[in-house]
Formats: structure tokens, sequence, C-alpha cells
């Protein structure tokens, strides 16, 4: 090694790289840009970045949205830094995953203005969370937590319990948490990539006992499915997923997927959309070797959180009707998505798919992202946003 | 830089983030004594902040101080720091000019990260000039020892990355690899 200044380094790399033609491995590009077509390669387009800090609420552009008549969209809570998933306890706590913010927060409500405490911290993107006997799930991207006897310590939460170690793979591998009719809980582990062969362990839906036993796949082909719900009447599962990226601005879309039993298989990686053969993995396959979706949801429209209305404070069309928040696009070059859907289910007839919020976004500019939704005790709909770590409440009057 | 500032504006709109300069100036005082005046750092194996993105310095503050990054130097001054404090920092280093560091590099290792850093796509995440963007961080002109350590720490899971983007982007790296990009992203003039 010798002392070099900074010009003669400039110098004796120009010499250094005319004399030695460029022969060298191309390595596979990042997670997200991996799969983009060389037309596209210059493209600027990127995942939206995330804000270190949560907004005030007297900053977030609440009054942009648009609702049906009747509704209301107020802040419910701020300070939750990058909000997800959200969760009620037995005694009126509200639990909140997180993604980057690598923090869960319970929020309690003390009628004129909610207090938000920071139960867990420093953990790997955890977003997913759930309530069951008295205690607290949360999946992180390595592990499934127990918090125990939670909302009796929500000062001074108890070290938890590891109940089950999932793949460390960090893409795609932020989960939801949702308890099935048969007392399991089901989460997701997407594929690690945008679009490859993923390994036996992932791209899929799985579930296990609350305890940690009794590990099952449910549905495989599933790219990142990041929200899911059982029908109230029917009790079967149906989930959305995130189409893969850099195939255009059109295609494929995103989608919602029933599975009704386990053993489905829902195409990833070798058909999107249920129609679109994957120019690299599909061939010599076809998409009628796989489930097809229910419904196409838009392309790149980023569909987060899927839950099922069962309350009686919204009008009665919308008993029973699912409720699909979409975090909004980045892999396209007019924005879309940044809004919450209606799909109504109808045995024999197509779903109905209507705009219910809107306005989450203007043009290129990003007025916050709708992540997860959760039901107030009185039918009022909670949608937590992950851009301004807040969370709406939407609510009806006649 | 302005060009890529320009693009960046237009694809996402960014939250004001409500930073008091000045009181980020005052609050960086006692920050100068290991990172240097003017936030360009002279002792080997600290980082310089000068010109980091807001979002990458605020983000790396609340790293340390939520226990994702340890470090037995940072992470005591990281605990005592608001939310709002490391708002003002962030966005008061983010204003200084960062200086190019005397350090000793090895030229046929700085080609030979040169090429690294194109097949690798470092370039598309921390820009072409290696300047960082939103939560990325400036590499050019950074302390070869802080670079060799941090991409080490990557390459084995330990960094605390937010995403684990960077942790993929350096499981493929060898020991050999990793010098030579050090090397070459150290001698990079940092844009102003
Ligand atoms: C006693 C010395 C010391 C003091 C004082 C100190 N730092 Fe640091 N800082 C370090 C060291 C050493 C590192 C590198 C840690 C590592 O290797 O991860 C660091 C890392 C950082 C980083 C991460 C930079 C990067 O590129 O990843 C930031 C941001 C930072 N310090 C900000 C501050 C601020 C703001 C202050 C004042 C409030 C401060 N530091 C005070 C020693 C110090
Ligand atoms: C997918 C995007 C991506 C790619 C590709 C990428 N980086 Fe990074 N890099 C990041 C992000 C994001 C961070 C900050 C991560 C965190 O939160 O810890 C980072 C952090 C770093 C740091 C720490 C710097 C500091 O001041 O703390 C170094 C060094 C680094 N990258 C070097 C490289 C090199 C060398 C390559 C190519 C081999 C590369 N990166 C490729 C996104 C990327």
């Amino acid at each position: 090694m010798r002392r070099i200044t900074l010009t003669s380094l400039a110098l004796a790399l120009g010499v250094v790289l005319a004399l030695a033609p460029l022969v060298l491995a191309q390595q596979p590009p990042p997670a997200w840009k991996q799969g983009q077509s060389p037309e596209l390669a210059d493209s600027p387009l990127a995942p939206v970045p995330l804000p270190p800090t949560p907004t005030p609420a007297k900053d977030i552009p609440v009054d942009k949205i648009k609702l049906p008549p009747g509704f209301t969209i107020s802040v419910w809570a701020d300070g939750l830094h990058n909000a997800r998933q959200m969760a009620w306890g037995t005694r009126g706590t509200l639990f909140v995953g997180t993604r980057v913010a690598g923090s869960v927060y319970a929020v309690v409500d003390r009628g004129d203005r909610r207090e938000v405490k920071v139960i867990a911290k420093g953990l790997a993107q955890p977003s997913g969370v759930a309530f069951k006997d008295g205690a607290l799930y949360v999946a992180e991207i390595p592990r499934l937590l127990k918090y125990e006897n939670i909302e009796a310590s929500l000062d001074n939460p108890p070290a938890p319990k590891v109940v089950y170690e999932f793949p460390k793979d960090a893409h795609h591998n932020w989960r939801f948490l949702l308890w099935g009719p048969d007392g399991k809980l089901y989460f997701n582990m997407g594929a690690p990539c945008n679009i490859c062969m993923p390994p036996d362990t992932h791209a899929n839906i799985s579930r296990v006992n609350p305890d940690g036993t009794g590990f099952e796949y449910y549905a495989r082909g599933v790219r990142n499915s990041t929200g899911a719900d059982f029908h109230p009447v029917t009790k079967e599962l149906y989930f959305v997923s995130h189409g893969r990226d850099w195939m255009g601005d059109e295609i494929p879309n995103d989608t919602l997927h029933h599975a009704p039993r386990p053993g489905f298989h829902f195409g990833y990686p070798y058909c999107h959309q249920g129609d679109i053969v994957d120019p690299d993995f599909g061939r010599g396959r076809s998409c009628s070797e796989f489930a097809p979706p229910l419904l196409k949801l838009g392309p790149h429209v980023a569909p987060i959180g899927f839950r099922f209305y069962t309350g009686s404070l919204f009008p009665p069309q919308y008993r029973n009707v699912a409720f699909s928040a979409q975090k909004g696009s980045w892999n396209r070059t007019v924005k879309i998505g940044y809004r919450v859907m209606t799909v109504e289910l109808k045995p024999g007839q197509p779903p109905k798919y209507e705009v219910f919020a809107d306005g989450f976004h203007q043009g290129d500019k990003v007025l916050g992202r709708p992540t997860h939704i959760e039901w107030m005790p009185d039918g009022s709909m909670l949608l937590s946003d992950d851009y301004h770590g807040a969370i709406y409440h939407i609510t009806y009057r006649r | 830089m302005v060009i890529v500032a320009a693009m960046v504006a237009a694809t996402v709109a960014l939250p004001a983030l409500a930073a008091d300069l000045e009181a980020g100036r005052r609050k960086s005082e006692p920050c100068a004594r290991c990172h240097g005046d003017g936030g360009n750092a002279t002792v080997p194996g600290t980082p310089s902040l000068a010109g980091q993105p807001a979002w990458f310095t605020h983000w790396a503050l609340v790293k340390f101080r939520d226990g994702r990054r340890k470090d037995p130097m940072m992470s005591p001054v990281a605990a005592n720091l608001s939310d709002a404090d490391m708002a003002d920092l962030a966005a008061y280093y983010a204003t200084l000019p960062p200086r190019p560091r005397p350090q000793t590099l090895d030229a046929a290792k700085a080609a030979a990260g040169q090429r690294l850093a194109v097949s690798h796509h470092c370039t598309s995440c921390h820009r072409p000039d290696l300047g960082g963007q939103h939560q990325v961080p400036r590499l050019a002109g950074q302390d070869l020892d802080y670079l060799l350590r941090l991409l080490r720490a990557y390459r084995a899971g330990t960094a605390g990355d937010l995403e684990g983007l960077m942790t993929l982007a350096a499981q493929p790296l060898s020991d050999a690899d990793i010098e030579n990009l050090a090397h070459y992203i150290a001698g990079l003039t940092p844009a102003p």
C-alpha cells in the first residue's frame, strides 16, 4: 500500500481501466430491481422511501380524502411511526405493528385523546399482530413472539416467548397474522425476491397452532400476500397478493384469491393474474395448471389490509362486504392505488369492485398510504397509514 | 447532484421535517469531538456526517436509540436524543459540504472496486455518484476503516439494516471484494 493523492488515484484508475477490459460476472441486481427488463434499466422508479419520523396530526392532509356520502374521516391517533397491522386486546387496548420503525405500540383510548405506549422496539419489521387469551402475538421477520398477560403490564411489558422461528430472509417477509376458524394462526411467507424460483419454504400462506406446533403450508404459489380474512358466513379464506414488478405499467394485476381448502397453488412464479405466463419462469407451463384469482385489483395498486365488514353501523349494503386498503404503486410511471376499495361477493355473480376512500395521492405526491383495517366496537373503521404513522377513524352518520 | 435532487423531488413528495437548522448546529457541538468540524471527521473508523441525506442520518440515530444498531461510543449518545433533536441534527448535517478525507489508498484495489460497484449495482441504490438519497447513505469519500467495518457487518447480518436490502447486497461479497470496494469508494471526491 502507498500513500497517493486523489488525482493520482484517478489517473491510476484510468490507466488500469484502459488496460483491463471489463470481464466481470454481472451480479444479481438489488431485490427490488431484479426482473427489470433491459428497456426499463434506466427507470427512475424505486420503492417509496419511508420517513424517519411520524407526521403530527395537524400536518396530515386528511381533508383531501374522498368518501361516499354520510362517511367522515379524521385522525384517531398519531405518533405511531410506520403503523401497520392492528389488533384489539380484550380490555380495549389497540395493538399496532410496524415495519421499518421496528416498534410495537399499544394505544389506550382516553375518550378525548389516545395515549400511545411503546411496548417493544428494535424488532425486525414486526408488522403482524394478533391477540388471544390475554396474549399479544407479534410476527417479526425471523420470529413469532408471544407477550402473555400483556394488558396488565403495558408500562412494563414482559419479555416475550419465542413461539415459532420463521425463515430469516427479509424481503417480502413482513407478515400479517390472522386467527382461523380452526383456532390456528395464519401468516404469509413471501417470495424473497421480485421474480425467482422460490425455495419450498417461501411464496405461501401457512398456519401454526398458538403454541407454535403443527406448522402446515396452506396455500402455495403466493408471491406476497399482506392481507387476508375468513368470510364471515362461509368461514373460507380470502387473501390479496402483490403481482411481480417490471413488466410495465399495466401488467400484471395485483389479485384477490379464494382458498376454500388447503393445497391450492396460485401460480407464482409461473403464472401471474391467472392469465399471463411469466416470460422466464413460465416457459413450458400454462396458467390452467393453477387456481385463478377471483378478482384483478389493478396493476401495482399494492393491496395490504383486507377485512370483511360484519358491523351494523355502516348502511346495510356493506354487510359482509370486504374492504381492501391499497397503499399504492411505486413500480408504475403514473401512480395508482392509494385508496380503499370494497369487494362485494355474491354466489354465482362476479365480484363487485368499487372505490370507498380515495385521494391518498395527488399526481406524484404521496398524501398517505392506507395499510391495515380494524373495526371499532361500534362498527366504524380504523385505517392505519404507514407513511404518516397515524390511524384514521372512518365513521358513518345517516 | 442538482439533477438527482430534482428528479427525486418529482417522484416522491417528502413530508417537510419540521427541522430547525440553527438548533441543529447548536446540538451538533458535542458531536464535533468525534465527527469533526463541519461534520467532516478525521479520526479513522469514525464516519463523516457532512452531506448525508437527512433521512439517512435520522434513521441511523433512531436505530442507535432503539438498539437495532449498537456501538460503544454512539449508543449512549443516541439514547439521550429526542425525535426533534434527531430531525434538527439530520437536517443540519445534510446542509454541510462533505470534504475528501486524507487517507492511504491502494490504486489497484480501487480500480477493481470501481468495476465491482457497477457489477454489484451499488450505484443503483446509492446513486451513480455514490452520493446517496433518502435513507440510502452517501458513500463517496467516506472513511476507509469505517467502510470496511460496515461492509463486513452487513455481510454478517449484524448492521441493524432497516429493510434488509443492504444486507442482501453484501451477501455475495468476498473479503477481497470488500477491500476493493472500500478503497474505490473512499477515494471518490464527494459531490458538494
Ligand atoms: C465519542 C465519539 C462520538 C460522539 C461524541 C458522537 N459520535 Fe456518532 N459515531 C461515532 C462512531 C465511532 C460511529 C460509528 C459507529 C459504527 O461503527 O457503527 C458513529 C456513527 C454515527 C452515525 C452513523 C453514520 C453512518 O454513516 O452510518 C451518526 C448518524 C452519528 N454517529 C451521529 C452523531 C451525532 C448526531 C452525534 C452528536 C449528537 C454523535 N454522533 C456523537 C462516534 C461518536
Ligand atoms: C438495494 C439497495 C442497495 C444496494 C444495491 C446497495 N446498497 Fe448499500 N445501503 C443501502 C441502504 C438502504 C443502506 C442503509 C441501510 C441501513 O438502514 O442500515 C446502505 C448502507 C451502506 C453502507 C453503510 C454506510 C454508512 O455510512 O453507514 C455501505 C458502506 C454500503 N451501503 C455500501 C454498498 C456497496 C459497496 C454496495 C454494492 C456492493 C451497496 N452498498 C449496494 C442500499 C443499498
